[in-house]
């Protein structure tokens, strides 16, 4: 059962990632579809980080003693004013270590 | 210069694949305590060693994977996994969409490698090489694409590796509190592509929705989450008919327009 979810899901990944790179494959996608997909990576990762963040031990925890949320403010903030992925997660990862 | 590619690599092609390789550095380094985790992770809730490792070597999808292993722990269903799968990795098909000028002229082997490798930091890298040039601008350069994808794939197996090690000797490396990396790493890539009004009430709606699921174990969450943050941020755009495809940024959306005559 473990390897049939790993192959088939290796499947799906491959084939999103390859499928609009074979020049034989006519683009169908409507004006409206690639809008839809140009909100698919912000969506999907913010769900997916959300979580993390504000919910790390299965409750709530809106508090700047939730070091989960206080790193992501930090790291929010060097994001937005860095704009360098490489200087905001390990510095957000550093203090995240040193407070956990 | 040399062309007698067949004895061995010219220089050219070389230092191409090693600036790819040093330029996803960074970001493979980032990745290292999420590859940990996926490793740890897969052994806890009772794969196998072998099985572990090949997630990550045969899927190479960091999120799906470990949004996977959280399903396969919460003993929820095949088809329901697939989906959610899908729909993780259903951003890389606009990261395909906007390569395809580049890549799908090139020779079968290269679609199918760069393909494969084509991830988040892939694209990330492909595009700071061009700086703001659309992809009709710049010489693509696949040695430089194969040399970052492929770092980044071994970066990832090994991370993998370690936590499969790591998590047979070592104890609860679960409460380590690895999972932040994810939170980091994410935090990183999408804060700079909030560059409309329309893309932070997507994130705005998606994060909200996502709390609220976490909050009352709703499984589907994740979908809920996702689907209702990108219907939001596009429900805004038509109504305060904000631009669609802004020119000066380097997000996926820009790089298609371009590339017009292959949406036609």
């Amino acid at each position: 059962m473990t390897w049939l979810i790993i192959i088939s899901m290796a499947a799906v990944v491959f084939v999103s990632r390859h499928l609009l790179l074979e020049p034989k494959i006519p683009i169908r996608l409507s004006k409206n579809t690639l809008t839809f997909l140009s909100y698919s990576a912000p969506a999907v990762l913010t769900a997916i980080l959300a979580p993390i963040v504000f919910v790390p031990e299965g409750e709530l925890a809106i508090s700047l003693y939730n070091p989960y949320l206080t790193c992501a403010l930090v790291a929010t903030v060097l994001a937005y004013i860095t704009r360098n992925t490489l200087l905001t997660t390990v510095l957000s990862m550093g203090l995240f270590f040193f407070l956990y | 210069m040399s062309t007698t590619q067949s004895i061995s690599i010219p220089t050219s092609k070389m230092k191409s694949f090693l600036s790819g390789a040093l330029a996803v550095m960074p970001l493979t380094i980032a990745v290292i305590p999420w590859g940990i985790l996926a490793g740890s992770f897969a052994l806890e809730i009772g794969l196998t060693a072998v099985e572990s490792q090949a997630m990550s070597a045969i899927i190479f999808a960091g999120s799906a994977q470990l949004v996977a292993l959280g399903m396969i722990k919460a003993g929820i269903g095949f088809s329901s996994i697939l989906i959610t799968t899908l729909l993780i990795t259903s951003r890389h098909l606009l990261y395909a969409m906007a390569m395809r000028s580049q890549i799908s002229p090139l020779p079968l082997k290269w679609r199918l490698g760069l393909g494969f490798l084509l991830t988040d930091e892939l694209f990330a890298i492909s595009n700071q090489a061009h700086g703001g040039d659309t992809p009709a601008q710049y010489q693509f350069d696949r040695w430089y694409a194969l040399g970052g994808g492929l770092t980044f794939y071994i970066g990832w197996n090994i991370a993998t590796l370690l936590g499969i090690v790591a998590g047979q000797s070592i104890d609860n490396l679960g409460e380590l509190g690895l999972d932040f990396a994810i939170a980091a790493t994410f935090i990183a890539i999408v804060v700079p592509t909030v560059k409309k009004p329309s893309i932070l009430v997507c994130v705005l709606v998606s994060l909200i929705l996502a709390v609220v699921c976490a909050v009352f174990a709703i499984q589907a969450g994740l979908l809920i989450a996702a689907i209702s943050g990108m219907a939001a941020g596009m429900a805004y755009a038509k109504l305060t008919n904000e631009g669609i495809f802004d020119t000066d940024t380097d997000t996926p959306c820009a790089d298609i327009a371009p590339t017009k005559e292959d949406t036609l």
